[in-house]
């Protein structure tokens, strides 16, 4: 049997367009000293120092202009001659990181273990059209196959694009209104949340009408590459009780799978297999029920780096049947209109999202899950949902045709004991 | 700490490798590609799998696939058209990418798709397409594209490209 796992600190910096006044591993630093700051809030009194084993979650070395910029980041946070592993799983690094840092701990490998993602993409530049996007985005298309793929112009909205039209063909949704509905209640439930680089009161409207991007995706639909470091303080059961921690939040589940990465050799394009596969894992480790789930949480932090891309996680993650997903956000947004929307059958990314937030890729799904445990702590701040069964989950995928997904299912104490 | 009076240095930089890169098993579609215009595949020799990008072991079944010519028209399965792309592509927007599924292929390769037209409805899901190639070719995946049938005359007309075989 694994050890039980707690997180019981959690760190985020705010997510900013760009940093000028810090490097990536100095927001590590902070978002490293806000975690600790926040296990000592919950009972513990420790440092750095008591730190056993870090494992890093760092997607791109091109945005950091550096490879292995984990032993940097270690050499930084005073974490020398310890051991320091680094994942790089496109977007899902940041859930594959706690997947990892999960294992450390479950595994008696270490009992206090830092969980730490970072990005810093916008140091990329473009001179011909003298902005950032267009370089982080070619960084970024280096993670398509190089031969067959890369040459097409493939890049991040085109590869995701793919599986929401075929979606769309199979099931006539989403649509682009429905999609809109995501990027209304995302970017407004980002103005509850400090953290967030995208907070916007926005209409339908705006998202439909804002410059188009892919086919059918618009700029609204799509988040922002951000930068950030969000960290997590991981604990033992018998360190838990040895720091009389107060709240631990206590990771009850974990899954993963990678789907194929050419969309092209994949059975059905309209669904990701690795999102299914990951929940069912996760929900199982758990004890929950994949066809049950959305009355069994009280709160999911999604991987909405598209707008679309969420609505088909909606029925890959169980909460709806195929091809219900479009419907289902159409439903809730008549009865809750215009965000913030915190309550509904299952609030989804009340923190704001990667729409809300901005993406900082390494960092995004360590933030998710630092999001999700605060809010079964009550202590997510303005953006706090209702807690009822003392349960969440965070999502991350990544990688050419979202091919990478890993799935955190935490509980608080009453959501270990309620059925 | 960063304060009202904090000033940034930033430094220029550019990250290039050069490579001389083997396609290993692969090559075989290449040179075909390059010098005979053709389209190969591999098929599995236990399980029948057609494999486009091809790969001469059978994921599956862990058993070897066999070369075999492929049709050089196809349907689309999913498609888009791209309006705001990576700095190596911005100069080429609008362009559509599709997978394609070559007929008689189980896998589907994704590829540029030109059409004098481009619109969603042109490219969308079904749509019958077939290849064109580049005059002038270097073995690599830019060689050729797909083009909706009914544009193909129009396309091999130009005298930078040309039919297949
Ligand atoms: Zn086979």
């Amino acid at each position: 049997m694994p050890n039980k796992v707690a997180i019981i600190g959690v760190g985020i910096t705010p997510f900013r367009a760009r940093y000028l006044d810090k490097t990536y591993f100095e927001l590590a630093y902070d978002a490293t000293k806000l975690a600790l700051d926040d296990s000592n809030k919950n009972g513990a009194q420790i440092s750095h120092k008591d730190l056993q084993s870090t494992v890093y979650g760092i997607y791109n070395e091109l945005f950091e202009r550096q490879f292995m910029p984990d032993i940097f980041t270690n050499s930084y946070l005073g974490m020398n001659d310890k051991p320091g592993t680094r994942i790089a799983t496109g977007g899902a690094t940041g859930g594959y990181t706690v997947r990892m840092a999960y294992a450390e701990v479950a595994s008696g490998l270490t009992d206090l273990c830092l969980c730490i993602g970072l990005e810093k993409c916008n140091d990329c530049y473009d001179e011909q059209t003298g902005t950032t996007t267009p370089e982080v985005l070619n960084a970024i298309a280096y993670s398509a196959d190089m031969t067959y793929e890369y040459p097409m112009g493939m890049m991040a909205a085109s590869s995701y694009v793919s599986m929401v039209n075929a979606h769309y063909e199979e099931f006539g949704n989403p649509t682009e209104e429905q999609m809109a509905f995501v990027s209304v209640k995302n970017h407004g439930n980002a103005m509850l949340n400090p953290k967030a680089q995208s907070p916007m009161k926005i209409t339908v409207e705006d998202v439909i009408y804002s410059r188009i991007i892919c086919y059918p995706f618009k700029m609204l639909d799509c988040c922002l590459y951000s930068e950030a470091s969000a960290a997590l303080i991981l604990a033992s059961e018998q360190k838990v009780k040895e720091l009389g921690i107060e709240k631990p939040i206590w990771i009850t589940g974990v899954g993963a799978a990678n789907t194929d990465c050419f969309i092209g050799n994949r059975e059905s394009i309209g669904r990701l297999y690795s999102n299914i596969e990951a929940a069912k894992v996760a929900y199982k480790m758990a004890g929950l029920d994949y066809n049950n789930i959305k009355n069994q949480i009280d709160v999911a932090e999604l991987h909405d780096a598209f707008s679309g891309q969420e609505v088909i996680s909606y029925e890959e993650l169980g909460f709806v049947p195929f091809g219900e997903g479009g419907p289902w956000i159409e439903n809730s947004f008549e009865k809750s209109g215009e965000g913030p929307w915190l309550d509904g059958e299952l609030p989804c990314c009340p923190s704001g999202g990667l729409i809300g937030c901005g993406h900082a890729v390494g960092a995004t799904g360590i933030m998710s899950t630092g999001e999700a445990a605060l809010q079964i702590r009550e202590e997510a701040g303005k953006h706090q949902v209702r807690i009822e069964k003392g349960r969440a989950i965070s999502h991350s995928i990544g990688g050419p045709g979202a091919a990478y997904a890993a799935i955190i299912v935490m509980a608080n104490e009453e959501g270990l004991k309620k059925p | 700490m960063s304060g009202e009076n904090f000033q940034a240095h930033e430094i220029r930089d550019k990250i290039i490798i050069q490579y001389k890169y083997t396609m290993g098993s692969q090559s075989k579609f290449f040179i075909e590609l390059k010098n005979n215009k053709k389209l190969l595949g591999t098929k599995c020799t236990k399980c029948g799998k057609t494999w486009m990008p091809p790969r001469i072991n059978c994921s599956e079944c862990y058993e070897p696939a066999d070369w075999i010519e492929m049709k050089q028209t196809g349907t689309i399965e999913v498609s888009t058209i791209v309006w705001y792309t990576t700095s190596a592509f911005i100069k080429a927007i609008p362009y559509g990418v599709a997978y394609v599924k070559l007929d008689g292929a189980d896998t589907a390769l994704l590829q540029g798709i030109f059409s004098e037209n481009l619109v969603p409805s042109k490219v969308k899901k079904g749509s019958f397409v077939k290849a064109v190639f580049l005059k002038e070719r270097e073995g690599k995946m830019t060689d050729f594209f797909f083009v909706p049938e009914d544009e193909y005359e129009t396309w091999i007309n130009k005298p930078e490209y040309e039919g297949g075989v």
